[in-house]
């Protein structure tokens, strides 16, 4: 059985955001090596400013109260369990050159890769998600 | 009736993945054998709790509601597969029922809580030395766990002890098909 799940981060919503991290997060609460791959939109979600406004899709704003009742941690928050818990960031580096940012305006711990660096770790990852 | 736990752990509130996390985390601090009771108030919790446990290889041992509050059991394992078997005598558990004698059943209140067999006795087996006097040495024994590891510590212990009539069950609880008495 494999003991890896690997993720691929490509959308910059919080909807986007929680699927990633609580998949994450409870993977690697699981004894999994977990890595995340971000690639265009989904930057986004490990960027400094950006992981803190998320939006949310469009129409969907009124569940902004039902995340607040159900207690939901904030994406920051969620985003240091799963570094605290070994899961693996990486940012997709040629999105990065597209868009024209550097390490520097990511959060701290991230890794900085091409798709070989995710398809190498994803090989014997089951399951494969894709956010 | 209340369960006894080892270690308590509060996830009321907290919504996925945080009761699993938490859980995770508070199992660090326990040595093998011992029971960590999780509260938690996400409904979810009751199926990842259960799938969490089975997959990292600790026993989940049950769940109990009380006033919307989902009290949650897991014993920590590390292997708790039947690797060595040292005590000499030892009976399947069918035959045990058939026999006159006492089962003494040795895993922790948790885990006889939520399920025994009717007539069975408890002592759980970090109490049993202390409690040898309970126990007639002119009866046949036959000592279960969950499966067959610590009852064979138990009969050892008993035998060394001077009880000669005791039998270790196998495999234990894991293969009863029968009725469960529960005190939950």
């Amino acid at each position: 059985m494999s003991n890896k799940v690997a993720i691929i981060a490509s959308n910059g919503g919080l909807f986007d955001a929680y699927k990633v991290f609580n998949i994450a997060t409870a993977a690697a609460a699981t004894e999994k090596e977990v890595a995340i791959f971000f690639t265009f939109e989904g930057l986004n979600l490990i960027h400094k400013q950006g992981m803190h406004a998320l939006p949310m899709p469009a129409g969907a704003e009124h569940f902004a109260e039902g995340f607040a009742k159900a207690n939901v941690p904030a994406i920051p928050q969620l985003v240091e369990m799963a570094q605290e818990l070994g899961v693996k960031l990486i940012a997709c580096q040629m999105t990065m050159d597209v868009m024209g940012l550097t390490t520097d305006d990511f959060i701290e711990g991230i890794e900085v890769g091409g798709a070989v660096t995710f398809l190498e770790f994803a090989k014997d990852a089951a399951p494969s998600l894709t956010f | 009736m209340s369960i006894k736990a080892d270690f308590q752990l509060d996830a009321k509130e907290l919504s996925c993945p945080m009761p699993i996390v938490k859980t995770k985390k508070a199992m660090a601090d326990l040595v093998d054998g011992q029971i960590l009771e999780v509260s938690a108030t996400d409904k979810g919790s009751k199926a990842d709790i259960a799938a969490w446990a089975e997959s990292v290889g600790h026993q989940y041992i049950g769940t109990v509601e009380e006033e919307s509050v989902l009290k949650h059991y897991i014993r920590k394992c590390s292997d708790d597969t039947i690797d060595e078997q040292t005590f000499e005598y030892t009976i399947e558990l069918k035959e045990a029922m058939a026999r006159e004698g006492l089962i003494l059943d040795v895993r922790e209140e948790a885990e006889f809580a939520f399920g025994h067999i009717e007539g069975a006795k408890s002592i759980p087996m970090g109490e049993l030395e202390g409690r040898l006097s309970e126990l007639d040495k002119e009866q046949e024994i036959y000592v279960v766990c969950r499966t067959g590891k610590r009852s064979d510590l138990a009969a050892k212990k008993m035998a060394a002890h001077g009880f000669t009539k005791v039998f270790n069950v196998l495999p234990g609880m894991t293969s009863w098909m029968g009725h469960l008495t529960k005190h939950i």
